[in-house]
């Protein structure tokens, strides 16, 4: 039977080829967690809501969310030899991403800003050399790759002009079972790709912090680059796990004062900028959020178990954590916006 | 008063089980308080007379009294860094000595107490103190003004850990999920808080108090042992564990298998005749602290399968997952 309803979406979808995101109430932000023990994407309000869930086949890890069209890609855990492409509005897997034979997907992906192309981060099995897998975004089929211009690249985010930012993490894995193969001699960099997949610059920290794998980036709208690390080395050694990078100058590192040096044990999981130029460390080992001003100083340290995934939310930011809460950070103070039953993933991947 | 009494009654009546409340008040209030008590002896002591043969019982009783609280990595002693300036292990660079050197043949302002609690975490605290108590290479200078300027600064550093507990910490813990208590949204967040507590706590045993000295098979590194100089590294070992199962007994009774298997960890300790970790530098010395090791592992394992689960409680979702 026809409903008023349908009737209505019917012709909604007659004069507008392509549902936007209104469609599913314009969600803020995508979050993956796990509630008992279905693994779930969620698509949250800016004051913490779902307004939708979709089943996940596994522990999902960081969509990404194309600029215009309702659909996220999930990636495997790495190392991962799928990603799968959502509709948002009917919770439908639309497409199996498999990357060529030799190729492993590496944890992320984003899409261009006419939402045309999908940039994922790979590495060739075998050695951990570093691509970035280029699929068209209407069928999602593989259109080419570049390198990324180092080993084992992590995080990667668009810049305004088109050209991407990696994080090569330095890392080689083994391609079965993700151990750490060059911990010893592991080089971690910074690489701009320009919009043709030219490397037009590349920035690598003092030989010292060689073994500071640099992981997940925010960036700023004046292009300024904050990115993330995890420590491989001594855990005695205090080292800073926030780094800005000016492209064509070398990377800026912003270490917190000496008494909170341990307080993220050298580990940051997920870096965000908010409106008002302030960055956000978080680390669910050591159960801290670090706010940091635009410049890199450390502003203040938070207390949260298991805190990690975060995004701008106004002059603040939206955080969640393991335990199921999810929480504003506004003018230094931690407010739980909700709380339930989904443990959420390390990542909380904003609409652009 | 006889509303009073029936409350009492209806209390007792609940069934009995360790928890939250047991372990703030049975373990983490009187190790505090007991911590507290040692450093202001040890400072009273250290301004009546420092030289180092007098103070070093007070050190000692300090030290103890640190290792029965060193786990409780939360609240108040993570804050302004307080933990790490009580006492700042390991440290591959020594920059603790590096920085006492300083403060030795500098500025004497520097050691006023506000000026004091602004040095480097490193150079403060117990680690510190056994520098210059026990000394492993002569000082160049007096070390009896820095002596005085540790102790007073340990006294303060454990009077606000333990004021910091008292007037707001401890309330948080035991409201928790309570209208208002931002700081733990349910009571599962407290009991998760402390057995993450015990978990991390074998676990540093296990990588740092042990792994440190034991270095690799080819290149063992005894003489990287915690308070080594003070003869306290095996003894560390053997408090920490003792503190441990004081928690775990807190928090959830009963445990068997994590309780018996802390028992031989601690049997262990208590009988290996190494109390420096010199042995590791020998095959069959080093044997015996690897079983030891074990032991540490094997009680965090049974922790893990045996508590988390007695609590509902796990290690965090994202913690334990790297990305």
């Amino acid at each position: 039977m026809a409903t008023r309803r349908a009737f209505l979406s019917g012709l909604a979808a007659l004069a507008l080829p392509k549902p936007g995101w209104a469609a599913v109430g314009s969600p803020h932000c995508l979050a993956a967690g796990k509630t008992a023990e279905r693994y779930v994407l969620h698509g949250l309000s800016a004051d913490g809501h779902s307004l939708f869930a979709i089943d996940l086949p596994g522990r999902g890890h960081a969509a990404a969310a194309h600029p215009h069209r309702p659909l996220a890609v999930a990636f495997a855990r790495r190392p991962g030899t799928f990603a799968i492409v959502l509709d948002c509005m009917t919770g439908a897997e639309q497409y199996q991403l498999t990357p060529p034979a030799g190729r492993q997907f590496n944890g992320h992906g984003v899409f261009s800003a006419d939402g045309r192309v999908l940039y994922t981060s790979e590495v060739i099995a075998e050695t951990s050399q570093g691509r970035i897998g280029i699929w068209e975004a209407e069928d999602f089929q593989r259109v080419g790759e570049w390198s990324s211009g180092g080993i084992g690249p992590h995080d990667l985010k668009r810049q305004a002009d088109g050209g991407l930012i990696v994080a090569n993490g330095g890392i080689a894995t083994d391609p079965a079972d993700r151990s750490k193969l060059n911990i010893a001699t592991m080089r971690p960099n910074l690489t701009r790709l320009s919009p043709a997949g030219e490397i037009t610059a590349q920035a690598e920290l003092p030989p010292a912090l060689w073994q500071n794998s640099i992981r997940h980036l925010a960036l700023a709208p004046d292009g300024t680059v904050a990115f993330a690390m995890q420590w491989e080395g001594d855990p005695a050694e205090p080292v800073p796990l926030l780094g800005l990078w000016q492209i064509g100058t070398p990377p800026q590192l912003c270490p917190p004062p000496e008494a909170e040096a341990f307080r993220m044990q050298g580990y940051a999981g997920s870096v965000a900028i908010s409106g008002s130029g302030q960055i956000a460390l978080t680390s669910p080992r050591g159960g801290v959020v670090m706010i940091h001003a635009q410049n890199g100083a450390h502003l203040a340290t938070h207390a949260r178990a298991d805190v990690c995934g975060v995004t701008a939310l106004g002059s603040g930011f939206l955080l969640s954590d393991g335990s199921g809460a999810l929480w504003s950070l506004e003018d230094q103070q931690l407010s739980p916006l909700t709380v339930g039953d989904t443990h959420w993933d390390n990542h909380i991947v904003p609409l652009a | 008063m006889v509303k009073h009494l029936a409350f009492v009654f209806a209390l007792l009546a609940a069934p009995v089980h360790a928890d939250v409340a047991d372990v703030v008040a049975d373990h983490i209030l009187p190790g505090y308080a007991a911590f507290a008590q040692a450093t202001a002896d040890l400072d009273r002591q250290a301004a009546a007379s420092c030289t180092a043969d007098t103070l070093r019982p007070a050190f000692q009783t300090a030290f103890d009294a640190w290792m029965a609280v060193q786990h409780l990595h939360l609240g108040p002693v993570e804050e302004a860094g307080r933990g790490l300036a009580i006492a700042f292990w390991p440290d591959p660079k020594g920059l603790g000595r590096k920085a006492q050197l300083g403060l030795m043949q500098g500025d004497p302002a520097k050691l006023t107490p506000e000026a004091f609690a602004d040095q480097s975490v490193a150079a403060r605290g117990l680690t510190g103190l056994e520098r210059l108590l026990y000394p492993t290479t002569p000082w160049p200078a007096d070390p009896c003004p820095l002596i005085r300027a540790t102790t007073a600064d340990l006294a303060r550093l454990a009077d606000e850990v333990q004021g910091g507990w008292t007037s707001g910490f401890a309330d948080q813990l035991l409201t928790a999920g309570a209208q208002g208590n931002t700081r733990y949204l349910s009571k599962a967040e407290a009991r998760q808080a402390l057995f993450t507590v015990l978990v991390t706590g074998l676990a540093q045993l296990h990588d740092q108090r042990l792994g440190r000295p034991m270095g690799t098979f080819d290149r063992p590194t005894p003489e990287r042992a915690e308070a080594r100089a003070s003869g306290r590294s095996l003894r560390n070992v053997l408090l920490s564990l003792q503190a441990l199962r004081a928690l775990a007994t807190s928090l959830t009774e009963p445990a068997p298998q994590t309780q018996a298997a802390l028992g031989h960890a601690i049997a262990l300790a208590q009988n290996l005749d190494d109390p420096v970790f010199a042995g590791i530098a020998t095959p069959t010395g080093r044997l015996k602290v690897e079983v030891l090791q074990q032991a540490v592992e094997q009680a965090r394992q049974a922790a893990l399968a045996e508590i988390g689960p007695a609590l509902g409680v796990g290690i965090g979702f994202n913690a334990l997952d790297g990305d």
